[in-house]
Parts: C-alpha cells; structure tokens; sequence
C-alpha cells in the first residue's frame, strides 16, 4: 500500500468522523443514536490509529 | 483476496525502524501528555520528578519518566471516584468495562476501560489472531470462566472482529468442553498452556478420545510462559496434532505481544500500540542491545481510561538480535518473556528461573507434564526438592528416565535436588494459572 493511498484512507477518516460527531451532536433525546454513534467512533478511532496516525505530522 | 493478505495492518507492520520509533515517540507524547492533564495521580507523580509534557522530546526523556509499580494502583485505589481513584481520566460513566489483576502477588487491581479500550483490547488481539492465521474460516472454541479477570475476554472480541465463529466454553467442565469441541468440530483454541495439556490429558485417559483426531489446527496460549518454553509447546503441539502460539498480555497493559505463524521462538510486540523498554536489573539502565536480559517497562500508547505509562511489569525479556522471516518490522524478544523479576530467585547461591525446572522436566519422556518445586531452608542452608510423575508404562525406565533428570537439571539450572517419583495423577492440577514453586523460606 502506498503513501498515497493510506493519506486516500486517512481523508475519509476524517470525514466519517465528523459525520460520527454531527450525529453524535444530533442525538441529545435520542438514546439509540446516541449509544450506536459512542460505538461507532470508539471503531472510527481504531481505523484512526492503523492509518492517520502513521501519516500525521504532529 | 483479505485473506491471504499476511498483515491484520500491512503498513504499520512493516514500517521501517526508524519510523516506527518516530511513531512511538509522536504517541508517547500524546499519552503522557493525557496522562498529565486528566490523572491526578500522574501529573503529581510527574510534578514531583519536575517532568512536564513540553519536556518529552527523545527517548532519553522518556527513560527520565517515572516508573508506575503496581503496589502505586493498589494505593490510590478504593477511593473515589470509586473504585478506582486518582489514576481515572474519564468521567466514572464512560466506563463501559471492569476487570482486575488475579491478585496473584498482593491486593487485585481493578482496571476501568471506556468502550474505546476495549475496541482497542480487540484490536491488538486482532493483530495477534491474525498474525497466527486465524481467518474468518475459524470457529474458535475458548474454554474459559468469562469473569472478572479480562484472560480470554479480548481474545473473544478480537476473534470476532477477525470474523471468526467463537463459541463461548464458559461454564463447561473439561469434558463437556472437549464433547462440544468434537460436536462443533471447532478450528482454534485460547487457554493457558497447563489446562490446553490438562485437556489433553482428559480426552486420552478418561474419554478415550485422541485429542488429534478433534478438529484443533492452532491454539493460542496465554497466562504462563508455557507456550515459549520449547518441551512446553512441543507437547502440545503432539498432543493436539495444532500449531500452538505463544501470546502475553496483562490487565494492567494490554495485549502487548505475539508469537506469529513463523514460529521464530519468540513474540513480537506490537510496537505501533505499544512502547517497550528493557531495564538492567542492576543498573537500572535501559539496554538496547540483544541477548542481554532485564525489567520490561511498558507504556500503552492508546489507552486511556487509566492510563498505563511506563508500567514495571516485572516480566525478563531480552530482544533477539535476528529480525523474523514473516517480514514485520515489529522487534522479537527471545523465547517470549522468560520469567518474572519477583520469580527469579537465589537456591544455594544459584540464580534460579522456575521456568528453567519446567522446561528440562517436559523435555524428557516418560515424564508426567505436572511437577512440583519446594524450596525450604534448615538452618543457614537451602534445600531444593522436585517431585515428578512417572508415565504409566514408564516405571520400569525409572532409573535411565531420573539420571537424564538430574544430568539436564544440574546443567540448565546448576543445582541438585532432592528428587521424588510420584504415580500419575497424585500431584496437583490446574486449570488456570498453576502453582508448581514453592518457595517456603518466604514463609517462616
């Protein structure tokens, strides 16, 4: 896999985190979106750690 | 095909050095700066050595980092936010998970984790399963109690997320396991080294049943240090006709290491998750280089409910100096962690590794896989006793069987012992974390 793709993998990251975070920001009387989309990002964070962090520059 | 693929990350596991450690430093410092800013207990540990996050910049800063003890947990815990005190840096209710250490060495620590831990708990056993060929193809039969201590539990999750098709062996007794096994026709197996060999044992002599003849390719071991002492894993292996792996991990930690399908007698860690130093015993300095033994200090680099920054394991590794023919880039340490800083102790002025007694007893044939060391003292002089089982059938080889006995013992430990022959299945049995060293002198 090169560069290029995992920076490819690391924008969609991005980008279904603040999806996740919109939601998240969405289901404040919402219970079963609330919970699901905790789960969701503890599983975003995971994709997170096995490509952006390889690549990011901090 | 994702199956064939060789690497649960290929990216990460086969980073080059120098990048992985750009990695790790990049990821301690996240950690520990964490650690300051949301744990009490750590920032006061750190103030009072004089060490803020701006002051990590290398990995001699990190050395300079104080170390965390357990008997540190054990202290702050009990108090609030209860029941885990000053070390939490999450609210109380984003703890989703709890589980303790066994309590093997003093008082249990209890150990929270959000649901992000424990995605990450799965995560780094779906590097282990992986690397050991686990595939979505498995049916992974795990007989274990499912309880407060996490043993299996991460192992259950990582499976899943590879795929797989765990059936829980929870409350079984050995047999009714080893039934349901035959029935499922189950692939894989997780469990300690002493009851994967007490399985066996059962299925031979009390069920008629050949364990090779069941459906287990691979099994995972975990717990003790069996599945890395070379006569430990050789019968398991025969017994089971599987492929066994060696895996160590802790409460406290994470599950920080693995054997892969290689086999190269020893583990890697998992160095994208996890950041591993070797401590001289006697120095106290960090060793770098291979073949020479100390203290694993380890940090979870992703962990954060409570966080497990330079944690002094007590586990004796050694890095190997060879790189694995699988291709990761992770580091080996030889012969998986070898014994424990708390374990290895002086008979007769000898330096002695418990471990060193299992691998000589399970490397000769006729020799029951149970033994038991009592060490004691008369007057100002030691005294070491080893008692064994003699193999049914084996009893008319006694006398060639105990002169290797002691030849091996007086080579691989430097000591000579009183030695006493047991019929099979007159010593103890374990089916979790066995007791096989007694040390009496601590006692009186």
């Amino acid at each position: 896999m090169s560069e290029t793709d995992l920076t490819k993998i690391g924008e969609k990251v991005l980008r279904l985190k603040e999806t996740a975070k919109d939601l998240d920001g969405l289901s404040n009387d919402f219970p079963a979106v609330r919970r699901n989309i905790q789960r969701i990002m503890a599983s975003i964070k995971m994709i997170e750690i096995n490509t952006l962090d390889l690549i990011a520059d901090e | 095909m994702i199956q064939n693929q060789r690497y649960w990350n290929p990216v990460l596991e086969t980073l080059p050095r120098e990048d992985l450690r750009a990695l790790q430093l990049r990821k301690f410092k996240r950690i520990f700066e964490w650690a300051y800013e949301n744990s009490r207990f750590h920032r006061s540990l750190y103030d009072a050595a004089g060490i803020k996050p701006e002051d990590i910049r290398s990995f001699e800063d990190i050395h300079a980092v104080p170390k965390v003890e357990k008997s540190m947990m054990r202290d702050i815990q009990r108090k609030d936010p209860f029941p885990y005190g000053d070390a939490l840096c999450v609210p109380l209710e984003e703890v989703t998970e709890f589980r303790q250490t066994s309590g093997t060495t003093g008082q249990p620590v209890y150990q929270p984790d959000t649901w992000q831990d424990w995605e990450w708990w799965a995560e780094c056993w779906s590097f282990i399963l992986w690397a050991q060929g686990y595939r979505s193809t498995d049916r992974v039969f795990i007989p274990f109690g499912y309880n407060v201590f996490v043993a299996f539990w991460a192992g259950h999750y990582g499976a899943e997320k590879l795929g797989c098709e765990v059936v829980p062996g929870g409350v079984l007794d050995t047999k009714a396991r080893i039934l349901k096994i035959q029935e499922l026709q189950a692939t894989a197996m997780m469990a300690t080294p002493t009851y994967v060999l007490g399985m066996a044992d059962t299925a031979r002599n009390k069920m008629g049943i050949d364990p090779t003849t069941l459906s287990i390719n691979k099994i995972t071991c975990a717990g003790e240090p069996g599945a890395g002492i070379p006569s430990t894993k050789k019968r398991i292996e025969d017994a089971w006709g599987a492929k066994v792996f060696d895996h160590a991990g802790a409460t406290e930690i994470g599950a920080w290491s693995f054997e892969c399908a290689d086999q190269p007698h020893g583990m890697h860690v998992n160095e994208g998750f996890f950041l591993v130093e070797i401590e001289d015993l006697e120095t106290g300095k960090i060793i770098e280089e291979p073949g020479k033994r100390g203290k694993m200090i380890i940090t979870a680099l992703d962990r954060q409910a409570q966080p497990c920054v330079r944690f002094d394991s007590k586990d004796i590794i050694e890095w190997d100096a060879d790189p694995c023919s699988c291709g990761r880039t992770f580091r080996l340490i030889k012969g998986g962690v070898v014994g424990r800083s708390d374990d290895i102790t002086k008979v007769k002025g000898v330096l002695l590794a418990p471990s060193a007694i299992e691998e000589v007893v399970r490397s000769i044939d006729g020799l029951g896989d149970e033994f038991e060391v009592v060490v004691d003292k008369v007057g100002d002089v030691d005294r070491i006793a080893l008692k064994v089982e003699l193999m049914p059938g084996a009893e008319n080889r006694k006398n060639d069987i105990e002169g290797r006995l002691v030849d091996q013992l007086r080579i691989k430990t430097n000591l000579r012992y009183n030695l006493s022959f047991h019929d099979y299945e007159t010593l103890p049995r374990y089916e979790v974390k066995a007791k096989r060293f007694n040390d009496l002198r601590k006692v009186h």
